[in-house]
């Protein structure tokens, strides 16, 4: 198992270059988020990966397959969620999963207990006899992610999953996602909600114009937190900042606010804990202390400042690290 | 390739149509419409003795009419309409390969051409009951039909794979198949009246008095249309090739007794030349024309070259669209997104 590991794959449509030499890897047993603006070419890599593009040049491998050579092979081992599902207008529920099935060469009573298993996992069991057409997004979404799933694959891409998604189902989402990779399976995929990507994935590979860009360099600029004394209503708000202020020994001026918070600049994740220190030792009640933005969100946005990306695209590097410790932006709204 | 899948495919793209309700009130419609016929044609092949050959040629025709009108509505948007449903990369991604998909496809648009064909079996065999059919002509007829059937089924699925959009590509297999039968029509019309020439043509002068005058000659000059110069047009229509590819059967006069027969001695009339005709008053020979059945023994056969051509263009149309449907996908349709 070697998961996928893409090597300087690019693809034009006409004079549109969607993908430009990207190298990228994910590995077995790990999420890996892609990220990337609108028109980045997320979808056209995906859909690369998916066997059914193929790249003008560069050479892909899903668990080893190369899916321009073979694949079949690449097929049975992928399994492949599109951003929007095209249902079968008059087949219900129940019979696209099976019909899907069947055309991965599974027999009848295998594709119906598998179809029966899959729509009990995405939470669609009430609806398995209704027409597919008549199924809201997120109810499509999920459907999506059943027929991804028939056939068992090693390798899960999928493109933008939790959109259309309630809130429970995107936790039942992420746990799933977990426990595939937990499984030892490959999971890519893609999203633009960034603060949903970050509680799932290991790894991030930022996509911008087509390009994989490192993200390493984002990590060291500083970021806003987000500090809430208790109690906190706007009409204190002035108060709470001159305090906040005076404690750390920063000027009124450099800080912000934000819905009765007040938005603080650190540097680092040592100044951050740092300034949660002196303020606790002041005696401020501090009932929240986290960054204002996600990490990943933090660095797709400078990715979207073209001096900062300018800079970057010169050092291209596979994979990065995980932005920053998951326990730091666990839903940000956790007291401290 | 595989059968399972082919079914699979094709079964899918049934399911669709069977469980709308407009296709059954078109099935409802095509039968009312061959009872009509069925009544209409027993009236009028009663002054002959085979009525059964001529009804039954007539429901067989009316089968053709109605796969060549509906047929491109149903097959023309099989690939594009589900690229723009994003269904068809769904299959794609599957262990189905691309001829699963083309062929899954085909067998589907030829499996709604059958149902006509379903449809008009009761009348087929009422118009048995007229009796004189002949079985080869039976045989024969209906498998021209079904091939018919197959090739513009053929040609519907392969311009759906073709051409982007689903509007212009139903609109473009009704040209193709328009282009068939009634585009050969208008050519061998209007080709046919455009080149004339003369023709020589003799009789008898008259007195003053009326009286035949049997001693000299009165030649005149006639522009005649030319058809034998374009005869060869029509082969490639489709009802030309049901008429021409079955065999014809005689009266006692050398009449063709179907409609079949019909339509094939108007072509293979056609293609005789015009002849330098004279008229003999003086004369107690009596002219004799030649009878229908020495006229089509005369001439040639033309369906198969016919057939041949539509062969070629369906077969074309599909195997072009057959590589553009391929994946991984290497070029697409100007204007397509794979999902």
């Amino acid at each position: 198992m070697t998961g996928i590991i893409v090597d300087s794959v690019s693809r034009s449509f006409g004079s549109v270059q969607a993908v430009r030499s990207a190298t990228l890897r994910a590995e077995p047993g790990r999420v890996t988020g892609l990220v990337g603006p609108n028109g980045a070419g997320k979808t056209t890599l995906l859909l690369m990966l998916a066997s059914l593009l193929a790249p003008d040049a560069g050479t892909i491998r899903i668990a080893g397959v190369d899916p321009s050579e073979n694949a079949l092979a690449a097929r049975r081992l992928l399994g492949w969620m599109p951003d929007a599902l095209g249902a079968w207008p008059s087949l219900t529920a129940r019979e696209t999963i099976t019909t899907t099935a069947r055309l991965y060469g599974i027999p009848v009573p295998d594709a119906a207990a598998r179809a029966a298993q899959l729509l009990e996992l995405v939470g669609l069991r009430d609806l398995a006899d209704s027409p597919a057409k008549v199924l809201s997004r997120g109810q499509k979404q999920k459907l999506g992610l059943a027929r991804a799933l028939v056939h068992d694959p090693q390798v899960l891409l999928l493109d933008e999953p939790a959109s259309g998604l309630d809130p429970e189902a995107r936790i039942q989402l992420r746990t799933l996602l977990r426990s595939f990779a937990a499984e030892g399976r490959t999971v890519l995929i893609s999203s633009h909600i960034l603060s949903e990507l970050e509680e799932v994935v290991d790894d991030a590979v930022f996509l911008v114009a087509g390009s994989v860009v490192d993200a390493a360099p984002g990590q060291s600029t500083g970021r806003a937190w987000r500090v809430r004394l208790l109690g906190a209503e706007a009409a204190r708000q002035n108060a709470d900042s001159w305090q906040v202020a005076q404690t750390l020994g920063l000027p009124i001026e450099s800080l912000g606010a934000d819905r009765g918070g007040v938005l603080v600049g650190f540097d680092s994740e040592e100044a951050a804990a740092l300034g949660l220190r002196s303020l606790v030792q002041a005696g401020l009640q501090i009932s929240e202390f986290a960054p204002a933005q996600s990490a990943l969100e933090h660095t797709f946005l400078t990715l979207n400042d073209p001096a900062a990306a300018a800079a970057r695209s010169a050092a291209q590097a596979p994979p990065t690290a995980p932005p920053s410790p998951p326990a730091a932006t666990d839903n940000g709204e956790a007291g401290a | 390739m595989s059968i399972s899948n082919i079914r699979i495919i094709a079964r899918l793209e049934l399911t669709q149509r069977l469980r709308s309700v407009g296709w059954y009130v078109l099935l409802g419609i095509f039968g009312v419409l061959l009872l009509g016929v069925t009544v209409l044609a027993f009236a009028v092949y009663s002054w002959a003795d085979f009525v059964g050959a001529g009804v039954f040629s007539i429901v067989v025709n009316m089968v053709l009419l109605l796969v060549v009108l509906v047929s491109p509505t149903l097959s023309g948007n099989a690939i594009n309409g589900d690229r723009d449903a994003a269904t068809l990369a769904a299959v794609q991604v599957t262990a189905a390969s691309t001829g699963d998909i083309m062929l899954g496809k085909l067998a589907a648009a030829v499996a709604t051409g059958f149902a006509f064909l379903i449809v008009a079996i009761p009348f087929l065999a009422i118009s048995l009951l007229g009796g004189g059919a002949n079985a080869v002509v039976l045989l024969v007829s209906l498998l021209v039909l079904v091939v018919e059937i197959i090739v513009v089924a053929a040609i519907g699925v392969g311009l759906s794979g073709l051409i982007a959009r689903p509007l212009f590509s139903v609109a473009t297999t009704y040209l193709v198949v328009a282009g068939l039968t009634i585009g050969t029509l208008v050519v061998f019309a209007l080709g046919g009246l455009a080149v004339r020439t003369d023709v020589e043509q003799q009789s008898r002068p008259y007195d003053a008095n009326g009286i035949v005058d049997c001693d000299s000659w009165e030649t005149y000059t006639q522009e005649v249309p030319r058809f034998d110069y374009v005869w060869w047009v029509l082969a490639a229509n489709p009802f030309v090739v049901l008429a021409d590819a079955t065999p014809t059967e005689f009266n006692a006069d050398g009449y063709p007794v179907d409609m079949f027969g019909q339509i094939k001695l108007g072509v293979r009339t056609a293609q005789q030349p015009p002849v330098e005709q004279s008229w003999d008053e003086c004369s107690n020979e009596v002219f004799e024309y030649p009878t229908p059945e020495k006229i089509i023994a005369s001439t040639v056969p033309s369906w198969f070259v016919g057939l041949g051509v539509q062969i070629l263009i369906a077969g074309g149309l599909f195997a072009g669209a057959w590589s553009r449907t391929r994946t991984p996908a290497k070029r697409l349709p100007p204007g397509t997104r794979i999902a």
